[in-house]
Order: C-alpha cells, then structure tokens, then sequence
C-alpha cells in the first residue's frame, strides 16, 4: 500500500525482499546481531553500487564522456576539469604539491557557495524578520516584541567568556531555559515522526506484505 | 534447548517486542470515523499552501525538487502525493529534479507510481544534477537536459531553460539540500520564484523562520499538518496514496513512550530518595 511495488512478479519479489529486510533488521530487538549486521552490510554494498551506476549514467556519461566524443570544441572547458578530476584521483601517489591546490579549490569553492548563501539567504533576511515592524495591529506588534525578546535572550545564552554583570547572567541563564523548552517541544514532535516511520513499516508488512488489512 | 543466556535475552527484549505485537494489533483495528483524528485542527499552514498552488496561472510550470531522505521519506510521502495531485488538479504542468542520489531514488520510484497508476501523467523528468549547492546554482540558469524532448521540455526551454522558467517550486526536502538550500541559494538569485515546501518533522524548527520571513510561501513539516492537508485535497484517486498513518497505533505509541518517561523519572526519583544526604553533619 505504499504504492512503489506494483502487481506483477517484479513488484510481488520486491515486496518480499523488503519484507525480510524489515524482519532481519528487527531481529537485533531480539539480541540477534548477525541477520542485522549482515542487513547493514547490504544496505552498504547496495548503496555504493547505486552512486556508482549514477555517477556513470547520470553524470559522467551525459556530461563529461559525451559531449567531449561528440562536441569536443564547444565543451573546451571540460578539458582542464577532466586533468583536474584525473588530478584528484591521483592523489593518492601523485606529489602533494600538484593534488593540494585542487583540493583547496574544491573545498573553498563549496565554502563559498555555503557561506555567501548563509549571510545573503538567512542571516540578513532574519534580522530584517526578526525586527518588529512599525505598520502592523498592536497585537501582531506585541507577538513581533515577544519573539525579539526570546531571540535576544536565547542569543545571550551563547555567550561564553564575554565579561558579563548580573543582569546579563540571569538573562543569559532566562535564554537557557527558553531554549531547553524549545529542545524538548521539539523532541517531542521528533517521538511522534518516528513512531509514524515505525507505524507505517508494519502497515506495509500487514498491508503490503501479509495483505491483512486490504 | 533454552540457555540462561537466551532467556535473559529475552526478557530484555520483551518490552520491545510488547510494543510491537500491541501495535500490530492497534494498525489492524479500524475505529469508526472521526472517533481518532490525527490532522491537526490548526490548519493555517495548509491555507497558506492550497493558497499559493491556488494562486498559480493556468498551465502553470511548477518544478518538484524532490531531496527527500530515504529514512523519513515515509512520514511525508502521504503528504507529497497529495499535493501532485493537488497541483495536477489545478492544471499544472509538472517537472521533477533531484540533486541527491537518495532523492533521485524517490524521484524515479514516484514517476513510476503515477505511471504505473495510469491516472495522471508523470511529471517531465530531468534527471539528478550533481554538485550539490553548486550544481543548485548552476541549474539556476540551465536545468533541462540536452537530450530531453517533449511538451514541457520545450515550454521550459521557451522560458530560458533555467530554474527561472517556473512559477513555483515545490521542494521534498529531508536530505542535505534541504528547502534551507533553495531558500539561500535560489531565492537571492530568483527573488520572485515562489518557494513552498513538505519536509518531516525534524526540519521543521530549521525551516519556520523562513515561512514567517515570507521566503516560503508555504510549509507543512509535522506528521499532523500533512495529513490536515491530505484531507483536504479530495480531488484525484485518493486510494492510490496509500492509507497513510493511522491515529491509533499512533496514539498507542505516544501512551507508550510517556509511560516509558514516566518510569525512568520515577527510577530516577526513587535513586534520588535512596542516595545518602551529602551535607557534613555538624
């Protein structure tokens, strides 16, 4: 009933196969460790084999081999990326002085990318958002200073070896316990996400699986 | 043969497996309608997203990324299949993207579903795109495949071939490239692109603020939400989605877990009230 296997002899053996997964992975509540680790061995092995497939067919293939055979000249730029994608595979016994700067523009470009989406994505906007605004109902306005209340708070309990007076202690210690509030609320939300996981694997192994409760 | 050592195996796993056989047979009892709900009576949120898919131009482009995370795939999918349909009923033209393997997983297991149910038409696929972030900025400006031809192919191509092209994005986030990641990468870069998105549960304290600061148009991340807003769209064969989660195993569920709460604080109290005062007598 989750919809993914359908009627046929594909569908039905797939159905079985998850079904015995399930059961192996459930074994080790019963202390039995072998059927489970042997589960996350396949778990692995099945999950390597996947990004490889997809690496070669939906990435290498399409995007590097392709259109270097069948277009070389429009795509000069894949050249130098192919020297620098060989260059990483290499690394292992290539000198460090050729394989370091490659890594380096690889990590600070991705350091890039997160970074400048972090201050123009979230910071600057959720300051702007965080500030009351002068044009809404009193009673928006009073929900507006409340949350700026707990959000400076909140941000005073991270502060850590900054010299500090008494007042900003108990505001500090104040923003603690808003924030251990908000951490258990959320956890509590987080029980019942699992337990809905839990809830619909024996739905599939009674539905899906036992055809019980069609 | 029963060894000391199995029966003590046993007995530490008797609680668990309790647990299980009491929802087993909790997910097998149908209490009559309306007796257990398990959509939240809140539905703010489901407004404000049947207002956005609402709000969108006839034949309109919407793009599902869809990154959800194969482990908590489950709590949203209900929700997700929901709003194709919902977004296939509002006469929407649908195209779908991953940028994670586990999301391209899902991608390819939903399209095959809906083709496989023959109700609706699967949406346009344009494959993964890898590179994570990076990639996500790059298909800002060019996101169909080379090879890729069809209807909706050629009507995004028409509109610059980019993210661009979209009225709206519909994001299935639970892996790494999260809603966060469009929010921060794609909004700055497309400001007028409408952004909504399904997520599960543990994204939800992450993803809040960007609904407030209006960067999202819609969200729905708790378990409750979802199935409000899966109640709410009736339209489409709503069979095919699966019975979705049932209130009373849940319910079970969450008796359980306070009652294993309210026995570990008890355990605690009672070492408490056993260990020796550490006050120097006087």
């Amino acid at each position: 009933m989750n919809g993914f296997m359908g009627p046929d002899l594909a569908g039905t053996l797939a159905t079985w196969v998850a079904a015995l997964a399930t059961i192996a992975v459930w074994s080790y509540l019963l202390g039995y460790r072998r059927l489970f680790v042997l589960s996350q061995h396949l778990l692995a092995g099945l999950a390597t084999g996947y990004l490889v497939l997809l690496a070669i067919h939906d990435v290498l293939v399409p995007r590097l081999v392709t259109p270097l055979i069948e277009h070389p000249r429009d795509h000069l730029l894949l050249v130098p990326a192919l020297a620098l994608v060989g260059l990483l595979v290499g690394a292992s016994w290539l000198p460090r002085r050729a394989t370091a700067p490659v890594g380096a523009i690889l990590v600070g470009g991705l350091a890039a990318f997160a970074l400048g989406g972090a201050v123009v994505g979230t910071i600057l906007p959720q300051l702007a958002a965080a500030l009351p605004a002068t044009a809404v109902s009193s009673s928006d306005l009073a929900g507006e200073v409340i949350s700026l209340a707990i959000t400076t708070l909140v941000l005073l309990a991270f502060l850590h070896g900054a010299p500090r007076g008494a007042l900003t202690v108990r505001a500090a210690m104040v923003g603690r316990w808003l924030l251990i509030g908000g951490i258990g609320g959320w956890l509590g939300f987080l029980v019942v996400s699992r337990l809905s996981l839990l809830v619909d694997r024996l739905a599939f192994l009674l539905g899906d699986w036992l055809t019980v409760l069609r | 043969m029963t060894s000391p050592d199995n029966v003590a195996r046993l007995r530490r796993a008797a609680p668990a497996v309790l647990l299980l056989v009491v929802l087993v047979v909790a997910t097998m009892l149908r209490p009559g309608a309306g007796t257990l709900r398990l959509a939240s009576p809140d539905r703010s949120h489901v407004d404000q997203l049947r207002q956005a898919i609402g709000d969108l131009p006839s034949e309109a482009l919407v793009l599902i990324a869809c990154d959800g995370d194969l482990g908590t795939y489950p709590e949203i999918r209900a929700t997700t299949r929901a709003a194709i349909e919902d977004l296939g009923a509002h006469g929407a033209r649908l195209a779908i993207v991953s940028f994670t393997p586990e999301g391209r997983a899902i991608a390819a297991a939903e399209r095959d579903r809906i083709a496989r149910s023959g109700a609706a038409e699967p949406p346009a696929d344009l494959g993964f795109i890898a590179g994570a972030e990076a990639g996500l900025v790059r298909a800002v400006s060019s996101v169909v495949p080379a090879a890729a031809q069809g209807p909706t192919f050629d009507a995004i191509r028409q509109r610059g071939g980019g993210i661009g092209a979209f009225d709206m994005v519909l994001i299935v986030s639970g892996s790494d490239i999260s809603a966060r990641s469009w929010v921060e990468q794609v909004g700055p870069r497309l400001p007028d692109l409408a952004m909504i998105t399904i997520a599960p549960t543990f994204l939800d304290p992450e993803l809040e603020p960007y609904l407030r600061s209006g960067q999202l148009r819609g969200l729905l991340a708790t378990l409750r939400e979802g199935t409000a807003y899966a109640d709410a769209v009736t339209s489409g064969p709503a069979a095919d989605r699966g019975p979705g989660i049932a209130p009373l195993p849940m319910l079970v569920g969450m008796l359980a877990a306070l009652a294993a709460l309210a026995e570990a604080a008890s355990r605690r109290l009672a070492r408490r009230a056993r260990r020796p005062s550490r006050r120097p007598m006087s």
